[in-house]
């Protein structure tokens, strides 16, 4: 979107870039033109017909949420017979909206609020309309209130595109409201409370369930974020008060088709001050966990650390953050002297092929390839991946999905090809080597006994067609995938954690001793870093945990070193499309928590050796890897195939237990 | 061209209406008839102007045509209003049209309009507007009126040319419903239907 296009708007020339919508244009030149059914990065439908505008040359007023900028353009945003309009249709919504802006939570935020000041509209000059329509406070997530809703149909649309379609509008005119099926509570109506419909609602139909008196939007103190629960690494905007998270949005670019965040990712922030959350070191005392002192507990791990020496195994899950996956390289190889890291990563991946995992901008793509993946909201496996697809679907982009056995996402898919995954690559390849694709021999030969069928030929035309080419692949298949990106397009391995990719590049590989092995058969001293999808103490002498909160596994360890949540330190992670992310600093660590780069300097100069700080550079220098796309072989890594619902689940199995989503566990379950 | 489709199945366009509601005589009633038509039949209801401005006209409508606490002339202003920003800023057709129809209905009859917030129908459709009284110069008391009524808003008693100093015939106003049934036996046409604008009590 290089090309700029010259437009007037209200008397100003103004260099707009091309191609997007008045409304998006005027934004970039600091001109708001009202609207309230509008979503960026979806159509314009011209609903609630605030967005009218008037174009030189044209007769009667255009919505602008859905006319393209053009060059010349001469647009005027307010005349008088638009701002009579709008004045008009704010004036009717208001007389069936309560007047209660005083109490409302929403004030403040609310765009039915902010065009009845602009338009000075202290009350609705109409009969006043009251339906007495029942609120749905059924569920600890979202709170649905009809008597507040104004019918621009937000949350029905961003329901629907991202493919759960709960909400959806009954009756015409006055009459209509949006409801689920039946008029269930969202509970029995399928809904993964994933709250895309709170961060698009305009009013104060759809609220966090606690929000009242939890302060609002101008007392809150924001801050982006990434969400590590899971390999999404969605981006999150928190809203803070009193040093408490009162509540969490979905971040990143607005109309991106990544800005999504499901349950989890929204609702866990209970549980960073919940009932299992470790506020002082631990140590084992009579066979009991006592609190004690950071300096006896250090103390006490030092010693062992010491005395085992090579014979100590890490175990690391892959969602800390890059400066404690170097503090922690460091102080593994500098201080303790061992290689034995084993990061859960290696349970799901090859290191080599997250760092060959290629850098990639979903927005763009038009065709997207989906191998051995099956995300789903409903299983909660990966649900933004699963969201990002269906609303890139839903935006025209094509979609192929190859897969052992059939998934959900290829209800949606244009090509669904379901079957032996190596053997369906094969024979795509071979489609594509007719359609011009350059191999070595080598590929040539393999896949030249395949057949191709009806399917396969329409992948291959459809690739070869496409502009944008993203292949999303499972980590064990990405050495056979990969072949599929050679002709174009770009691949990346989608990891299960929320930094893997991040880990590995900081210098987390394994060189000695495997996660697997470590946890099977133990060593001297055990150190368990982070939410490690590990529940019994593996065969140790001793065994530190050093986690935010007391696991099962924490529960039998032998020191418990209380470590930050991703809210309670800064740091970067790169997502698996490749990107460094930045996290802030949300609120202050609880207790007595130190995040885990801190722990290792601490233990470090315990030890006798001093630890430098980690610096940007340290983290920018560690992600100077290049890596080229090459041929793959033809096979499926069986060893790093695991089950990602199982995975996901266990590891925030602590975070679930600990805040409301153990009421989505207890009273729909997890996997619906 | 769905949208057609199903305009068909269901039967009512909104030409279909307009013809319906020209069949009345009185303005009012043929506005509060094809709004009330439109809303339940053709509209789509997916834009503001249209799906919340109806809402709001049929309800002024009924305010006018029963006569409701508070109506006045400000009520035919914003009908006007509607009708105006309807066919300005509707989506469709269907919007657009029904906009003009109000439009120019209370612009070619403002005047009976008006009579009606003063409460007057000169049609006599809008029964709120009217009474039913008995001329006694015509009625000849064969008490046909008193036995149909269901309501027993009649009173009198049936005259005998043997009886004298009888009842007249009347009809109790708060009783009447104003069914019409008495209308249709009165062998005389001795039953009424008035309509007169109401003084304004003002309260000194």
């Amino acid at each position: 979107m290089d090309k700029v296009v010259k437009i007037t708007i209200d008397g100003k020339e103004v260099e707009v870039p091309a191609g997007l919508n008045l409304i998006d244009a005027a934004e970039t030149v600091g001109i708001h033109i009202p609207n309230l059914c509008y979503l960026k990065g979806m159509k314009g439908i011209g609903a609630c017909r605030l967005c009218l505008v008037e174009i030189e040359g044209l007769k009667a007023p255009v919505i602008a949420c859905n006319t393209k900028v053009k060059e010349g353009m001469i647009v005027h945003t307010k005349t008088e017979k638009v701002q009579e309009i709008r004045k008009f249709v704010i004036d009717l919504i208001l007389s069936m909206h309560p007047l209660d802006c005083m109490t409302c939570t929403k004030a403040g935020v609310c765009n039915l609020q902010r065009y009845a000041y602009e338009f000075e509209l202290k009350e609705s000059s109409f009969m006043r309309k009251k339906f007495g329509y029942p609120t749905d406070e059924a569920n600890p997530f979202i709170k649905r209130d009809p008597e507040y809703c104004i019918l621009c149909g937000r949350c029905v649309r961003i329901c629907k595109e991202q493919g759960t379609s709960v909400l959806d509008f009954m009756g015409r005119g006055i009459e209509s409201r949006v409801i689920t099926a039946n008029d269930n509570p969202l509970q029995e109506s399928g809904c993964t409370f994933c709250g895309s419909c709170l961060d698009v609602c305009p009013v104060n139909a759809l609220l966090e369930a606690d929000r009242w008196r939890k302060g609002r939007e101008w007392e809150y103190e924001k801050f982006d974020s990434v969400c590590l629960l899971c390999g999404n690494s969605c981006s999150v905007v928190v809203s803070t008060k009193d040093d408490r998270v009162q509540k969490i949005n979905s971040g990143g670019t607005p109309g991106s088709v990544e800005k999504y965040i499901c349950a989890y990712g929204r609702f866990w922030f209970d549980s960073i001050d919940g009932e299992s959350r470790v506020l002082r070191p631990m140590k084992r005392e009579n066979g009991r966990l006592i609190e004690t002192t950071w300096d006896d507990a250090l103390k006490v791990v030092a010693e062992r650390l010491k005395k085992a020496g090579k014979d100590t195994g890490f175990l690391v899950a892959g969602n800390i953050l890059n400066e404690d996956a170097i503090a922690l390289k460091r102080f593994a190889t500098d201080v303790v002297k061992t290689k034995n890291i084993g990061s859960s990563v290696s349970l799901y991946s090859d290191t080599d092929i997250l760092l060959r995992s290629q850098k990639v901008d979903i927005d763009k793509a038009d065709l997207i390839i989906l191998v051995g993946l099956n995300p789903s909201q409903w299983e909660r496996v990966l649900p933004a991946l699963d969201a990002m697809v269906r609303r890139k679907v839903n935006r025209n982009a094509r979609l192929i999905v190859i897969s052992e056995k059939e998934t959900k996402i290829g209800e949606v898919a244009s090509v669904n090809i379901v079957g032996n995954e190596i053997s369906i690559i094969k024979r795509i390849v071979k489609a594509l080597i007719r359609e011009g694709l350059k191999v070595s021999k080598k590929v040539e030969e393999e896949v030249k006994d395949v057949e191709i069928t009806e399917a396969i030929e329409k992948a291959a035309k459809m690739i070869k067609d496409s502009n944008e080419l993203v292949v999303l692949s499972s980590p064990a298949l990405f050495d056979a995938a990969s072949n599929i990106a050679l002709m174009k397009g770009n691949i990346v391995a989608v990891p299960i954690e929320g930094n893997a990719k991040g880990v590995v590049l900081m210098g987390i590989d394994s060189q000695g001793r495997s996660y697997k092995d470590l946890a099977l058969n133990g060593a001297k001293v055990i150190y368990a870093i982070g939410n490690i999808p590990l529940k019994t103490r593996p065969d140790t002498d001793f065994l530190v945990v050093q986690n935010s909160h007391l696991t099962e596994l924490a529960k039998e360890a032998d020191v418990v070193l209380p470590s930050t949540t991703f809210f309670e330190e800064a740091g970067t992670i790169v997502d698996y499309m490749g990107r460094v992310r930045y996290l802030s600093m949300v609120i202050q660590p609880c207790g007595e928590s130190k995040s885990h780069r801190d722990i290792f300097i601490n233990l470090a100069k315990i030890m006798g050796t001093n630890l430098k700080k980690i610096t940007e550079s340290d983290v920018k220098k560690a992600m100077n890897v290049k890596s080229k796309l090459i041929e793959g072989r033809f096979i499926k890594d069986e060893e790093h195939d695991v089950n990602l619902a199982e995975f996901i689940e266990s590891e925030n199995s602590t975070i679930i237990n600990n805040s409301r989503l153990l009421w989505l566990k207890e009273a729909i379950g997890l996997h619906v | 061209m769905n949208e057609d489709l199903l305009a068909q199945e269901k039967g009512k366009t909104v030409e279909d209406i307009r013809r319906e509601a020209d069949s009345k005589s009185c303005a009012v009633q043929k506005a509060l008839y094809f709004i009330s038509e439109f809303v339940s039949g053709p509209m789509c209801g997916k834009c503001f102007p249209c799906a919340l401005g109806t809402g709001e006209a049929k309800l002024r409508l009924l305010k006018i045509s029963q006569h409701l606490e508070g109506v006045s002339e400000k009520d035919i202003e914003v009908l006007k209003r509607i009708g105006q920003r309807m066919l300005e800023a509707s989506f469709c057709k269907k919007g657009k049209d029904t906009g003009k129809f109000l439009v120019d209905l209370i612009t070619n009859s403002e005047e009976e309009f008006k009579e009606h917030v003063q409460g007057k129908c000169r049609y006599k459709e809008c029964i709120s507007l009217i009474e039913y009284v008995i001329n006694p110069d015509l009625c000849i008391m064969c008490d046909k009126c008193r036995e149909v009524c269901k309501y027993n808003a009649i009173i009198g008693e049936k005259g005998l040319p043997y009886k004298r100093g009888y009842l007249p015939y009347e009809i109790v106003q708060k009783r009447c419903t104003k069914c019409g049934e008495c209308l249709k036996v009165c062998p005389t046409g001795a039953i009424e239907l008035v309509t007169h604008i109401i003084e304004e009590v003002v309260n000194k």
